[in-house]
C-alpha cells in the first residue's frame, strides 16, 4: 500500500484523539495555573496531584443528562456543537505539525510516510484561518436554534466578534505572507530554518502582536471572551447546553487554543526547525506550550474589555496598524 | 461646602488617607487616543503579568498555598465566637452545674430552649429534659449571658448539619462528657466574666 | 475513483441543501442550510485544483456574507415558521420556470459544442495563487479596480448612513434627550 497514505490516516487518527484528549487535559492545566496563580490548590482530590480530575469531568459530561429545551430548534440545536468541534479539527489538518519521517513495521514489513501536515494544500494559511471563521457558525446557531435571550446575545456578540476579528488576522498575516512568498505553512517553516536569528516575529513585531491579539479574540479568550461572559450574559450562546453537547462546544474551543498556538509557532517563531541542539519537535512542543500557557497567564492577569471597546480597538487601532504594516512591509519587500 | 471640609478634617483626625487622583477622564478622541496609548505602551499591562507570574512562583515553591483544605485541616476559631452551646459541670462533683433556674428558657428571644425540672430525692432541683432547638436558634448569646451558674456557654462547634434535629438538641449531646472532665476549661468567651473582672469591680457607694 | 465519490456525494448534498434553502418555511433551516451549501460549493474548486478560489469561497461567502446574513435574521424570531403570502402562484411559477429554463440552456449550451476554448493560459509553473494574481492584475485588472471603486464607494455610503449618530452616546445622555433627538 502506499506508504503515505498510511502515514496519512495514522496521523489524523492519532492527532484526532490526542487533540480531543488535550481539550480535557487543557482544562486541568487551566485550572492548575490559574489556581497557583492566585495561590489556591487547583484540583486535588481525584488521583495523584487531581490528575484524574479530568477523567471525573468526562464521566460527567458523559453521563450528564442532554437537556433539549422545549422551544428551541431541536435540528439546529443538536447539529451546533458538531459545527464547533469538527471545524476546529479539519482547521488542524492543514497545519503542519512535526517533521516528516518515515519508519518501516517490523512484521509486514511495511513502508509508512508520517507527513507533517495531513492535508497538504499549498494554501495552507488561509485554509486555516477560512475553516476557523466557518467555525463561528457554531456559536452562531446555537444562540439562534435555543430559544433563549442570552443564547441570541451570545450569537451577535459570535457574529460581531469574530467576523471584526477576522479581518485583523487575515491582515496582519499579510505581511509574513508577503516576506515569504507563499501561502503554505511548511514553505514559513522552512524560511525559518536558519535558527533563532531567521525567525519572522524579528521582522514582523507589529504583525506577530495583531496576530496574537487576534487570535486571543478568534479563540473567544479572556480579555475578549464575550460570547460568554458569565457577569453579563449567563453564559452566553452555551446558556441552555448541557452534558456532551456542552463539551463539544469545551472541545472545539480547546482545540482553536492549540491551532493558533501552533500558527504562532509556525508563522513567526521558527515552526519545527531545529534550535542547536534542541530538536525540532521538542523545540515546537516547548513554543506551542508557551502560547498556551501564554493564554491562561493572561486570563489570570488581565480583565475582560467590554464591547464597545471591542470594536473600537479592532477598527480603529488594530485595522489601521495592520494596513500600515502591510503597506510599509510592500514597500520594503518591492524597494529591497 | 467649608463647613462639610472641616467636619471631615475633625473626623480624619490624624489618619493618613491617601486621595487618588480621579480628576480627569479623557474627553476628546484625542485624549481617549493619549490614554490608550499609554496603557499599552506604559507598564500597567505588564505589572498585572508580573505580579500573577510572582504569585504563581512564590505559590509554587515559595509561601505555598493561600488555601485552607478545610475538611482536613480547620482555622481556628475566635474565642468568643458563639456555636454551639455547652454544658459545663462543676469540677469537683462532675455533676452538671445548671440549676434549672429557667432563666435561659425565659430569655431566649427566639423561643428554642425547653426545659423541665423536678425535685429529686435530695429535695434539689434536677434537669429533667433540657432541649434547644438548633432549627431556630439565632445564637445571640443572651442564654449565655444570662446563666447566673456559667452553665451554658458557647462552644466552638460550629458544624452544625445533620441529618435529624435530635441528634445536636439533646442535653446529655451539649454537657461535657463525664470522662472529659478533666479537660473542660473554665470558659473565657461570650457571657463569661472578662479576664480583668476584679479590675472593673468598683466599690458600691454606700456611705451618702 | 475518490473524486467521483466526492463529486456525486457533494453535488447531491449541495442540491438538497439548497433545495431546503428555498422550500423551508423555517428562517433558521433556511439559513443554515444556505451555509452549509455554500461551504460545499468550495469543495468543487477543492477537487477542480483551484484551492486558492476554494478558501476564498469559504472565507468570503461561508465566513462574512453568511454570517452578515445570519447577523441580519437574528432580529426575526427564528424558532417560528413563516407564512408565505403568494398572491399569484401562476405567475410566479412562469415567470421563475421560464428564467430557470433559460439559464439552463445558457449553462448547457458549450456541452455540445467542440469549441471551448481557454480564454487565458493558466502558467504552468506559477501555483494557484500566483496564477490568480497574474490573470486579475493583467487581463482583468480594469474590472478589479472598478469593483475595488464599487467597493470603496460602499464602505463610504455605509459609514455616512451609520454614522449620522454617532456622537449621540446612548449610554451617557439623559432619557428624554434621546427621545428629542428622535423627534417625538
Amino acid at each position: 500500500m502506499d506508504p503515505l497514505l498510511i502515514g496519512t490516516v495514522l496521523k489524523s487518527i492519532i492527532v484526532l484523539s490526542i487533540v480531543s484528549a488535550l481539550a480535557g487535559f487543557g482544562t486541568y492545566i487551566e485550572r492548575k495555573v490559574l489556581a497557583f496563580m492566585q495561590r489556591r490548590l487547583g484540583p486535588t482530590h481525584v488521583g495523584p496531584f487531581g490528575l484524574l480530575q479530568i477523567a471525573a469531568d468526562g464521566i460527567k459530561l458523559f453521563t450528564k443528562e442532554d437537556i433539549i429545551p422545549s422551544n428551541a430548534n431541536k435540528l439546529i440545536f443538536s447539529v451546533a456543537p458538531a459545527i464547533a468541534a469538527a471545524t476546529a479539527f479539519i482547521a488542524i489538518s492543514a497545519v503542519p505539525l512535526f517533521h516528516t519521517f518515515e519508519f518501516t513495521v517490523p512484521v509486514i514489513n511495511q513502508l509508512v510516510i508520517v507527513p507533517s501536515v495531513i492535508a497538504d494544500i499549498n494554501i495552507g494559511i488561509l485554509f486555516v484561518l477560512g475553516m476557523m471563521a466557518a467555525g463561528l457558525y457554531a456559536p452562531l446557531l446555537a444562540g439562534m436554534a435555543q430559544a433563549n435571550k442570552w443564547g441570541i446575545i451570545g450569537s451577535s456578540r459570535t457574529a460581531v466578534q469574530f467576523l471584526s476579528y477576522e479581518v485583523v488576522t487575515g491582515l496582519s498575516v499579510m505581511a509574513p505572507i508577503m516576506l515569504v512568498g507563499s501561502l503554505s505553512l511548511i514553505d514559513f517553516n522552512n524560511a525559518q530554518a536558519d535558527g533563532v536569528g531567521s525567525w519572522i516575529v524579528w521582522q514582523q513585531p507589529v504583525a506577530f502582536v495583531l496576530f496574537l491579539i487576534a487570535g486571543f479574540a478568534e479563540t473567544n479568550r479572556t480579555p475578549f471572551d464575550l460570547l460568554e461572559h458569565e457577569a453579563e450574559v449567563v453564559s452566553g450562546y452555551a446558556t441552555e447546553y448541557s452534558g456532551l453537547r456542552w463539551g463539544m462546544f469545551f472541545i472545539g474551543e480547546y482545540a482553536n487554543m492549540i491551532t493558533i498556538s501552533f500558527l504562532l509557532a509556525i508563522i513567526f517563531c521558527g515552526g519545527y526547525s531545529d534550535i542547536g541542539f534542541v530538536a525540532g519537535w521538542l523545540a515546537m512542543l516547548l513554543k506551542v506550550a508557551f502560547f498556551f500557557f501564554l493564554m491562561l497567564w493572561i486570563r489570570a492577569a488581565w480583565p475582560h474589555v467590554r464591547p464597545d471597546q471591542l470594536m473600537w480597538l479592532c477598527w480603529k487601532v488594530l485595522m489601521p496598524i495592520a494596513v500600515i504594516n502591510i503597506v510599509i512591509t510592500g514597500l520594503v519587500v518591492m524597494l529591497g | 461646602m467649608n463647613e462639610i471640609r472641616k467636619e471631615d478634617e475633625r473626623v480624619k483626625g490624624t489618619q493618613e488617607y491617601v486621595l487618588l487622583d480621579l480628576s480627569h477622564s479623557p474627553e476628546t478622541g484625542f485624549d481617549q487616543f493619549a490614554q490608550v496609548v499609554k496603557r499599552t505602551f506604559g507598564k500597567e499591562l505588564f505589572v498585572g503579568l508580573w505580579v500573577t507570574l510572582r504569585e504563581m512562583g512564590s505559590t509554587l515553591f515559595g509561601k505555598g498555598k493561600h488555601t485552607v483544605s478545610y475538611p482536613l485541616e480547620k482555622m481556628p476559631i475566635a474565642p468568643r465566637y458563639r456555636a454551639i452551646h455547652d454544658m459545663l459541670r462543676l469540677l469537683e462533683s462532675g455533676n452538671y452545674r445548671c440549676i434549672g433556674c429557667g432563666l435561659c428558657e425565659k430569655i431566649c428571644i427566639s423561643n428554642c430552649i425547653a426545659m423541665d425540672t423536678k425535685y429529686d430525692e435530695n429535695q434539689r432541683k434536677e434537669v429533667s429534659e433540657y432541649t434547644i432547638n438548633f432549627g431556630r436558634c439565632i445564637f445571640c448569646g443572651y442564654c449565655a449571658e444570662v446563666c447566673p451558674e456559667l452553665a451554658i456557654v458557647h462552644g466552638g462547634r460550629y458544624e452544625n448539619a445533620s441529618e435529624q434535629r435530635a441528634s445536636f438538641s439533646l442535653f446529655e449531646d451539649m454537657l461535657k462528657p463525664i470522662d472529659m472532665l478533666t479537660q473542660q476549661k473554665e470558659f473565657d468567651g461570650f457571657g463569661a466574666v472578662s479576664p480583668n473582672a476584679d479590675e472593673n469591680i468598683k466599690k458600691t457607694p454606700l456611705a451618702y | 475513483m475518490f473524486e467521483l465519490i466526492a463529486f456525486y456525494t457533494i453535488s447531491v448534498l449541495t442540491i438538497g441543501l439548497f433545495l431546503v434553502t428555498v422550500l423551508s418555511k423555517n428562517v433558521l433551516y433556511a439559513m443554515t442550510a444556505l451555509a452549509a451549501g455554500m461551504s460545499l460549493i468550495s469543495g468543487y474548486f477543492f477537487m477542480l485544483g483551484a484551492d486558492f478560489l476554494g478558501v476564498v469561497q469559504l472565507i468570503v461567502y461561508v465566513g462574512a456574507v453568511m454570517a452578515l446574513y445570519a447577523f441580519g435574521m437574528m432580529f426575526f424570531d427564528v424558532t417560528r415558521d413563516i407564512k408565505e403570502k403568494n398572491t399569484n402562484g401562476a405567475v410566479v411559477f412562469i415567470i421563475a420556470g421560464s428564467v430557470a429554463v433559460m439559464l439552463t440552456m445558457i449553462f448547457s449550451m458549450p456541452l455540445g459544442i467542440n469549441s471551448i476554448m481557454t480564454l487565458v493560459q493558466p502558467e504552468v509553473n506559477a501555483t494557484n495563487p500566483e496564477a490568480v494574481g497574474l490573470v486579475l492584475f493583467t487581463k482583468y485588472l480594469v474590472p478589479f479596480e472598478v469593483a475595488a471603486v464599487m467597493l470603496l464607494v460602499a464602505m463610504i455610503g455605509g459609514i455616512i448612513l451609520a454614522g449620522k449618530k454617532m456622537d449621540d452616546s446612548l449610554t451617557s445622555t439623559e432619557d428624554d434627550k434621546i427621545i428629542d433627538t428622535e423627534g417625538l
